[in-house]
């Protein structure tokens, strides 16, 4: 195992070899240098599943989901939720998070 | 003349400092920044006091507003811990007057003048956003300038409150004052009063006390600014305003320097214009390398014609200060030195850089959009080096709600429910929930909501009741905090005018982070020809106290109308009924860490439903008594993350599978290009 540093709540990166891994279980996701959702499981959640809307009408207390999904990305191997983004329906997921690596590494491999 | 938006973009920023001013600097003792410094918070501190002790209107007395210092040239110097974005956006409208009415002879700039300005072309948010400033003078020189300002929620617009949810143009909106001087020799002139009285004919009264309160602030602000002069003089004076202005810059650059360096995106969405369902974006990237951060908004959905959500460049630069300033900023003074390492990117077209002619009065909403997006964005930025200062978002957006009529006295009124305003939640910490109706995104610290008993003294209203909203914070490890509900029944008069300009019914524009959900959506309701007189004279025990209890069980009788919570306006009679709600704030972390006794202790509260207990939080319990079994619990949430890894899909196939939906085509007319909200057609203006 590499220098790891804690990016997110449940997402490190190993300096040494480039590499998004869960901060929960340590599993090796995808390279530092690519999205980490692309390592995950992805799930569309219906938001009524969230939160009960309560009434049967257009307008009620829960997100519409022919508007919005919550989309859930879960570490493959603890089944984590490392991130969950709100989307509009088939909205593109967002690169969130695009680091510098090497100023990264050289931040924290270099001066430490 | 009027100002082009890329010269009040660069006008957020201070002006370099000269030889003199460095000078001037390094003439301080060791020492005296401190200690002075202090004196011109207390100053701040006593003069928004004056401020709200004088005025009336609904949120100036909340304290929603602000009051200012500013350098002879208008840079901000501090400002009371009101409004976030006022702090920023009345240092444009100085700098205009100093640019353009200082050599002015028809003008001029003297000891004893007092300025207005309501136009957010000049520098503002919106028209309803009022201002007064003056120059400061000591010994025959302008060392300064002072400003006060509150939102006013009355605007003589085409709809009551000044926001006027419908406009199609700059002129639906009402009075829209660019920077004129409306006194001298330190009084208010009363024709200023006059004009501004017949602007304002649905609520004179509150218009005219409200201005000569931002006035008497301004004043002792001055007077105040004044003595310090004459004790200290006037070099000390510029010294210590521009060594302000440093702390801050070199303040800003040193918590900016520990942030990682990258390109980091957020996106999210808008439910509502003009009252009526429509799906907008605001997309933005942040680019962070060394001491330099730059805001790009390319991607927003492009301007319309339909109404006045939209906003100007510099709102939205001002919009990122209220996340800036309360969260990672915390420590720093509120003043221009600050955004000295921000650049801004809003793209002509978009939504948020209409056309000057664009109808804007709603702007004041729309910064949620901005602050709204940024909490996610930044808690990736900062977790590393600043993890306390994460939150889910806190753009729980308080409930735009206004009424307008004739009051109990006889009076012309029209004000915003200024509880369900500042009683939104707080975005949950990385350590922590966040706080139930905290107050206004916007703020600081200071904002509140004025007592149930004021409100119904001032107008026509009687609370049905106020209260948290079960399941309003979004769920989480740690919970974003809840909003309130509020529900008001017309009263004392034949009928009241209402109506509101938030929105998130569809959708909320709130996130949370790292695994945590965003808050609930809340609908628009009204009853109509009810029969609560008749249940309170009888006093029957089954009147409701929850909004969900009053859909459930429909114990009162009445027209239930269910809609959006952004409604135009409308005429409710006496014993109908509006609800109001202030949103919660988004989640942190993921559900199933969440320590199940504060699940136990959120039911205990009534914070949350049995539902989301058993369906979201996966714990086991005993409903009666609400004695935990952990190991059954332990037990579900296994299960559940095996669930997760059976249902989660590997990223190319759920993307195959996502990018065959879209949301309804008639929802996305105002949104642009799907799903890259580019601009699809010209908007003509007349």
């Amino acid at each position: 195992m590499g220098k790891k540093i804690q990016i997110t709540e449940y997402l490190d990166i190993d300096l040494e070899k480039e590499l998004w891994c869960c901060n929960r279980c340590g599993r090796e996701l995808i390279s530092a240098r690519e999205n980490y959702k692309d390592g995950c499981l992805i799930y569309g959640r219906d938001p009524r599943t969230v939160y009960d809307p309560i009434i049967d009408a257009p307008y009620n207390f829960a997100h519409d989901p022919e508007w919005v999904r919550f989309v859930e990305f879960y570490c493959p191997d603890c089944g984590v939720m490392v991130e969950c983004e709100m989307l509009a329906l088939g909205h593109p997921i967002t690169h969130d998070i695009e680091l510098d690596v090497d100023k990264l590494k050289e931040k924290y491999l270099v001066t430490e | 003349m009027r100002p082009h938006w890329k010269e009040l973009l660069d006008w957020i920023k201070p002006e370099k400092f000269t030889a003199k001013d460095i000078e001037r600097m390094e003439g301080l003792q060791p020492g005296e920044y401190e200690i002075h410094n202090e004196k011109l918070n207390n100053f701040l501190l006593e003069a928004r006091e004056v401020f709200i002790r004088m005025g009336i209107s609904s949120m100036l007395r909340s304290g929603d507003l602000a009051v200012g210092i500013y350098t002879a040239d208008g840079d901000i110097v501090n400002s009371s811990t009101g409004t976030i974005i006022h702090t920023m956006t009345t240092l444009l409208p100085i700098k205009f007057v100093v640019k353009n009415w200082l050599d002015e002879p028809t003008v001029g700039i003297k000891e004893g003048d007092i300025f207005y300005s309501n136009e957010a072309l000049y520098g503002g948010v919106h028209n309803p956003d009022q201002m007064a400033f003056m120059p400061v003078f000591n010994d025959g020189e302008l060392i300064a300038w002072v400003a006060a300002v509150t939102h006013e929620p009355e605007t003589g617009g085409t709809e009551a409150g000044g926001m006027v949810l419908t406009a199609k143009s700059r002129h639906y909106e009402g009075m829209k004052l660019s920077p004129i001087k409306i006194g001298e020799n330190y009084q208010v002139r009363a024709d200023m009063i006059e004009m501004m009285e017949n602007f304002i004919s649905r609520a004179p009264r509150m218009q005219t006390i409200d201005v000569k309160a931002r006035c008497a602030a301004c004043d002792r602000l001055r007077l105040r600014i004044q003595q310090l002069a004459q004790e200290k003089g006037n070099e000390f004076m510029r010294g210590l305003f521009c060594t302000t202005i440093r702390v801050a810059e070199e303040g800003a650059k040193k918590v900016i320097s520990k942030w990682h360096d990258g390109t980091f995106r957020g996106v999210l969405f808008h439910d509502s214009v003009a009252g009526q369902d429509h799906l907008q974006r605001i997309y933005c990237t942040v680019r962070k390398e060394g001491e330099q951060v730059t805001f790009d908004f390319k991607g927003t959905s492009p301007e319309n014609d339909a109404g006045s959500s939209h906003g100007f460049p510099h709102t939205l630069a001002t919009a990122t200060g209220m996340y800036l300033f309360p969260y990672p900023f915390h420590s720093l003074p509120f003043n221009a030195g600050s955004f000295t390492p921000f650049e801004w990117i809003v793209p002509e077209g978009c939504l948020w850089n209409p056309s000057p002619e664009a109808a804007v009065s709603n702007s004041g909403y729309m910064t949620w959009t901005v602050f709204g997006v940024l909490f996610p964005i930044f808690a990736k930025i900062i977790f590393t080096n600043d993890r306390k200062t994460v939150t889910g978002t806190t753009a729980g957006c308080g409930g735009g709600n206004i009424i307008a009529g004739i009051n109990q006295y006889g009076v012309p009124v029209a004000d915003i429910m200024a509880y369900p305003l500042n009683s939104a939640g707080q975005g949950a910490r990385s350590d922590m929930d966040g706080t139930d109706s905290f107050g206004f995104a916007g703020i600081a610290a200071g904002s509140r909501g004025p007592d149930a008993e004021d409100v119904e003294n001032e107008y026509p209203l009687l609370h049905l009741f106020q209260k948290h909203i079960r399941d309003g914070g979004g769920h989480g490890k740690y919970r974003g905090g809840t909003g309130v509900q509020s529900a008001y029944i017309v009263h004392h008069v034949p009928w009241l005018a209402y109506n509101c300009i938030t929105a998130e019914s569809k959708l909320v524009m709130s996130q949370g982070v790292f695994g945590g959900y965003p808050p609930s959506p809340f609908p628009g309701i009204d009853v109509r020809n009810t029969d609560i007189w008749e249940k309170m004279a009888n006093a029957e025990n089954d009147i409701p106290s929850d909004t969900v209890e009053m859909l459930d069980r429909k114990a009162l009788k009445g027209d239930y109308v269910i809609q959006s919570e952004a409604r135009p306006t409308k005429v409710l009679m006496n014993g109908d009924i509006f609800l109001a709600s202030a949103l919660g704030g988004g989640g942190y972390g993921d559900v199933l860490e969440r320590d199940p006794l504060m699940v136990i202790k959120d039911l205990q509260k009534d914070l949350i439903s049995h539902w989301a207990a058993k369906n979201v939080y996966h714990i086991a319990y005993d409903p009666d008594t609400l004695v935990l079994d952990l190991d059954k619990t332990a037990e579900l949430r296994q299960n559940e993350r095996e669930e997760r890894k059976m249902r989660g899909l590997k990223p190319e196939d759920f993307k195959k599978e996502w990018a065959k939906l879209k949301p309804p085509e008639e929802v996305l007319d105002l949104y642009g290009s799907w799903p890259d909200a580019e601009k699809v057609r010209d908007v003509i203006r007349i």
